[in-house]
C-alpha cells in the first residue's frame, strides 16, 4: 500500500485482539447497596491519587468529581521537555489532539494545516482556549519535530506542542482516545492512521471527535464544543452558522 | 407507583446527582470485538417491578398566553400560509430520572422534565409551532453537550425548523420551530403517523439523546384519525387511544421507545463516549423504564415501536412466536397489512404493530416482548438469531382476564404508496465507508460549510446507496421519505419494507436504489448514518433545495 493511501475498509471478520480485558472494579465502597433513591457522597471514597490504572490499552480511571484520569505517561516535547501525559497534558486543559508523524507524505501535512488555520481563527479572539497535541506515531525526535513545526510556522504558538514517546506509549494513548481498530494489522498500520482529532475538557470530562482534515471551522468549533458556555463566544460561522434562526431568551417580559 | 417521569427537582437534589453520575470506576476503554465482554455489567435490577410508563401529552399554550417574544414570521418560510394554530414551549432542562427503583437518580438532559418527553399530538393541516428554549447550565459534567438543535425524524418541515445540525444552541437561546403539518406535495397519500423528536446536535446528538432528549410526534389525519369509535367512513379505526402520563384514558394505541443503557456499579448512567464504533447498553429500556410490565386486555392494540438507538438493532418477537399485523414502517403506514410474527429495527426505525390479545388461549396469562438479534458491539447485529428462551426481554404483558368489546378494526387497504410522478432528473451515488479510521460518504468528510448536493425544488432524483466494510448503517434521509426501488437489486413490494422509509438499515455490502421528490422547502437538509455515534463522527452529508 502506498503511504497513506485510503485505507481498506474494515473487515467484519476481523481477527480478534485478545488484549487483557480488565475488568471494571469499583473502587472502594461503591456497591453498598441498591436502594432505590440517591446515593450519599459518602459512598464514594477512591480518588484519582489513591487507585492505579488498570493494566491493559487505553485504560483509564472515573475519579469521584466526574473527571478521568489516564496513565501518566511519560513524552518529549518539541524542544526535548519532559511532560506527563496527565499531570501536564489533560489536567485541567481544554485541548485538540491528533496523531501523526513528521515524515508523512500523506494526510499529516493537511491535518497539521487545518488546525493551525482554527487555531488561526480562535487565537485572535480568545486568546489560546485550547492546547494543541499532536502526538508521534513514530517515534520522532525532538529535533525533527521542531523542524517540521518552523517549516509549517506553528513552532512558538503558545499552546502548541507536539509530542513524542516509545510507540506503545503513543498507542496507549491513541486507544484512550478511542482511535483503535479491532483488527492487529490495521490498528498498527502506519499509513492508514488514524486522522481524527480528538476533543477533550479534563475538567468537565467532555469529549468529541471530529476528522482533523476537517475545515478549520469545523475543528474550531469542536473545540467550542467542549468549552463551558460562558467561557465561549458564539462565533457567527463556528458555533452558529449565520442564518442560525436561534434568538436570545430576553430576560423578562416587559411591564404592561 | 415509581416512574421515570420526574418532575423538576430542586437544585440541591440536581446538584447532588451530579455529582455521582459517573461515580468512581474502572473502566477499560480498550474496544475489541469482545468488548462487550469487557465493559462494566450494570447492576442486577428485578424484571417487571414496574409499569410501563408513559409521557405527558404535551399542552398548547392557552390563547390568552402568547408566546414572548412574538414569533418572528420572517425568520419562517411561507408562515402566513401555514399560520399556527397552536404553541407550545418546551423548556429543555437537567432533571434527575431513575430508570428502576434499584438503580440511582441519573441526571438527564429533557424536554419538559421528563424522558421521553411529551408526546406531540399533531394533526394535518393545523399547523403549530413549538419554541424550544435552552434552559441548560453552561458547564455540564459527563456525557451530553448543552448545545441543543431539535429535529422532527420524518418531519417534512422547513429547513430552519427541521433541527439542522449546524443550526445548534446553547443555553439561554431558544429556536422557533414551526410545523405546518402539510402533506408533502399535497398529496393525500403521503400522510404519516409515528414520527418523533430528538435532538440532532452536531458532534453531540448521540450523547444528547442518550441523555434523554427524545419523544414522540404522532400524527393524525382523517383516516388515521386516533378514534376506533370514529363514525366516518373514512377512518380506518385503528386500536385508538394514546395513553397520557398525567391523564387515565383509553390506551389502546401505545407508543414503546426502546433504549439500551449502562449503568455504574453506583447505579447511575454512563456512556463510553471514546467509543467510535457504537454504544450499547445491557438494560432494555422502553419508555426509560428498565423492563417494566403492561397490563393488557383481550382485544387488539396498536404498538408504536421506535428504536431510539443509540447503536442497538432489534429482532423483536412475541415470546409465544404469535403473529401479528404489520401496518406501518417508520412513519408510514404500509399499502396492506401484512401478517408477521417478527419485526426487525435499525436504529431510529419505527414500526406499528396490531398484536390481538383476544386470540391468546384463555390459559395464557403472560406474555414478553423479546429482542432475537445478536449483537455484540456498536458495528451493528451479527446476523445470528438468539433462541426464543434465551432472548433477552424487554417488556411482560400481562393479559387480563375476560373478553372485552373491541370496536378497533384493521382494514385490508391502508395506504397505498405515492405515485413516482415527477421526472427524475439527476442521479447520484452515495458510498457509505470508512477511510484512515474516519466514517466518510464517497470518500469525504463532513463539512456542513460545504454543501455535496444542489437540489432543484419540485424535482425527483434516484440515489444509489452502498456500503461496506464490517458496520451496518441506518442511512436516514431528512424532510422526505424514498421509495426503496430495489435493494441489493431485488424488489421490496409485497414486505415491510415496501412502502416509504425514511431510515433503511444497510449491512456491510448492501446497496440500495432509492426514489425521491424534493418539494416544498428550500434549504439545508442532511442524509446520515443513524447510529448516532457513526453520525458524531462525521458520517454525513449536507444537500440542499434551491429554488
Amino acid at each position: 500500500m502506498s503511504a497513506h493511501a485510503p485505507r481498506p475498509e474494515g473487515d467484519a471478520s476481523l481477527t480478534r485482539r485478545h488484549a487483557l480485558r480488565g475488568l471494571l472494579l469499583p473502587a472502594a465502597g461503591l456497591i453498598g447497596g441498591c436502594a432505590a433513591g440517591q446515593k450519599s457522597r459518602t459512598d464514594i471514597t477512591a480518588s484519582a491519587s489513591s487507585v492505579e490504572i488498570p493494566e491493559g490499552l487505553g485504560t483509564f480511571v472515573m475519579n469521584p468529581d466526574g473527571t478521568r484520569s489516564f496513565k501518566d505517561h511519560v513524552l518529549r516535547d518539541q524542544d526535548g521537555n519532559t511532560l506527563r501525559f496527565q499531570s501536564d497534558l489533560m489536567k485541567g486543559h481544554i485541548f485538540a489532539a491528533n496523531f501523526m508523524y513528521v515524515h508523512c507524505k500523506g494526510i499529516c501535512q493537511n491535518m497539521t494545516t487545518q488546525m493551525s488555520l482554527a487555531y488561526d481563527l480562535l487565537q485572535p479572539i480568545m486568546g489560546n482556549p485550547a492546547r494543541f497535541y499532536s502526538f508521534s506515531l513514530a517515534e520522532d525526535s525532538p529535533e525533527d519535530m521542531k523542524e517540521y513545526m518552523i517549516a509549517r510556522g506553528i513552532y512558538g504558538r503558545p499552546g502548541w506542542l507536539m509530542l513524542t514517546a516509545p510507540r506503545e506509549v503513543v498507542r496507549d494513548i491513541r486507544w484512550g482516545f478511542g482511535f483503535f481498530d479491532p483488527n492487529e494489522e490495521i490498528d498498527q498500520d502506519l499509513n492508514g492512521h488514524t486522522g481524527m482529532a480528538r476533543f477533550g475538557n479534563q475538567k468537565t470530562d467532555k469529549w468529541s471527535a471530529c476528522p482533523a482534515l476537517g475545515s478549520p471551522q469545523v475543528i474550531a468549533r469542536g473545540i467550542l464544543g467542549v468549552m463551558p458556555v460562558n467561557e465561549r463566544p458564539q462565533l457567527a460561522g463556528i458555533i452558529r452558522e449565520s442564518d442560525h434562526p436561534a434568538r436570545r431568551i430576553p430576560t423578562a417580559k416587559p411591564a404592561t | 407507583m415509581r416512574t421515570p417521569i420526574t418532575p423538576a427537582v430542586d437544585r440541591r437534589t440536581f446538584v447532588k446527582g451530579t455529582a455521582l453520575t459517573t461515580g468512581a470506576f474502572f473502566i477499560n476503554s480498550k474496544f475489541t470485538t469482545q468488548r462487550l465482554a469487557d465493559e462494566p455489567s450494570s447492576p442486577f435490577t428485578t424484571p417487571w417491578v414496574q409499569p410501563l410508563p408513559f409521557a405527558p401529552y404535551a399542552t398548547p399554550l392557552p390563547s390568552f398566553e402568547p408566546l414572548f417574544p412574538a414569533v418572528d414570521p420572517a425568520m419562517h418560510q411561507r408562515y402566513e400560509e401555514f399560520a399556527p394554530q397552536y404553541f407550545y414551549e418546551y423548556p429543555v432542562f437537567e432533571t434527575t430520572v431513575c430508570p428502576h427503583p434499584q438503580l440511582a437518580y441519573s441526571p438527564r438532559t429533557t424536554y419538559c422534565g421528563c424522558t421521553p418527553g411529551p408526546t406531540l399530538m399533531m394533526r394535518y393541516d393545523r399547523p403549530a409551532l413549538v419554541r424550544i428554549k435552552n434552559q441548560l447550565p453552561s458547564v455540564m459534567t459527563g456525557f451530553g453537550s448543552c448545545d441543543i438543535t431539535t429535529h422532527v425524524h420524518n418531519g417534512h418541515h422547513p429547513s430552519e425548523s427541521d433541527g439542522y445540525p449546524g443550526y445548534l444552541y446553547g443555553p439561554g437561546y431558544y429556536n422557533d420551530h414551526h410545523y405546518p403539518n402539510m402533506l408533502a406535495g399535497g398529496d393525500p397519500l403521503e400522510s404519516k403517523s409515528t414520527l418523533w423528536y430528538h435532538d440532532h446536535c452536531m458532534d453531540f446528538t448521540s450523547q444528547n439523546v442518550y441523555r434523554g432528549l427524545t419523544g414522540f410526534f404522532l400524527l393524525f389525519n382523517n383516516t388515521d384519525s386516533g378514534n376506533e369509535n370514529d363514525t366516518n367512513p373514512d377512518a380506518f379505526r385503528l386500536p385508538s387511544g394514546v395513553p397520557d402520563g398525567k391523564r387515565v384514558r383509553a390506551r389502546y394505541d401505545i407508543p414503546l421507545a426502546l433504549m439500551d443503557a449502562r449503568y455504574d456499579p453506583n447505579g447511575f448512567q454512563i456512556m463510553d463516549v471514546m467509543n467510535m464504533d457504537g454504544h450499547l447498553g445491557d438494560k432494555y429500556q422502553v419508555n426509560g423504564a428498565i423492563q417494566p410490565y403492561f397490563h393488557v386486555e383481550r382485544r387488539k392494540y396498536r404498538f408504536r415501536i421506535l428504536n431510539v438507538g443509540p447503536s442497538r438493532f432489534y429482532d423483536l418477537w412475541l415470546s409465544n412466536g404469535m403473529s401479528f399485523q404489520h401496518i406501518a414502517n417508520d412513519g408510514n403506514l404500509l399499502p396492506a397489512p401484512i401478517e408477521v410474527n417478527h419485526v426487525k429495527l435499525g436504529v431510529a426505525e419505527r414500526a406499528d404493530i396490531i398484536v390481538d390479545f383476544s386470540q391468546l388461549p384463555v390459559t395464557t396469562t403472560e406474555i414478553y416482548l423479546v429482542n432475537r438479534a445478536e449483537q455484540t458491539n456498536g458495528r451493528g447485529p451479527t446476523g445470528n438469531t438468539l433462541p426464543m428462551g434465551s432472548s433477552p426481554k424487554l417488556l411482560k404483558l400481562v393479559i387480563k382476564p375476560g373478553a372485552v368489546l373491541d370496536n378497533s378494526r384493521v382494514p385490508s387497504i391502508l395506504k397505498p404508496k405515492p405515485a413516482m410522478d415527477l421526472p427524475v432528473v439527476r442521479e447520484r451515488n452515495w458510498h457509505f465507508g470508512r477511510s484512515n479510521g474516519m466514517w466518510v460518504v464517497n470518500g469525504q468528510l463532513v463539512d456542513l460549510n460545504r454543501c455535496d448536493a444542489q437540489i432543484t425544488q419540485g424535482t425527483a432524483e434516484i440515489w444509489n446507496i452502498s456500503t461496506a466494510g464490517g458496520w451496518a448503517h441506518p442511512v436516514h434521509m431528512h424532510l422526505e421519505e424514498y421509495h426503496i426501488l430495489s435493494y441489493n437489486g431485488k424488489s421490496v413490494e409485497g414486505t415491510g419494507l415496501g412502502g416509504r422509509k425514511d431510515v433503511f438499515s444497510l449491512y456491510p455490502g448492501d446497496e440500495m436504489r432509492i426514489y425521491m421528490k424534493f418539494r416544498d422547502w428550500l434549504g439545508k437538509y442532511v442524509m446520515h448514518c443513524h447510529n448516532i455515534v457513526h453520525e458524531d463522527h462525521a458520517m454525513m452529508i449536507r444537500w440542499d433545495i434551491v429554488p
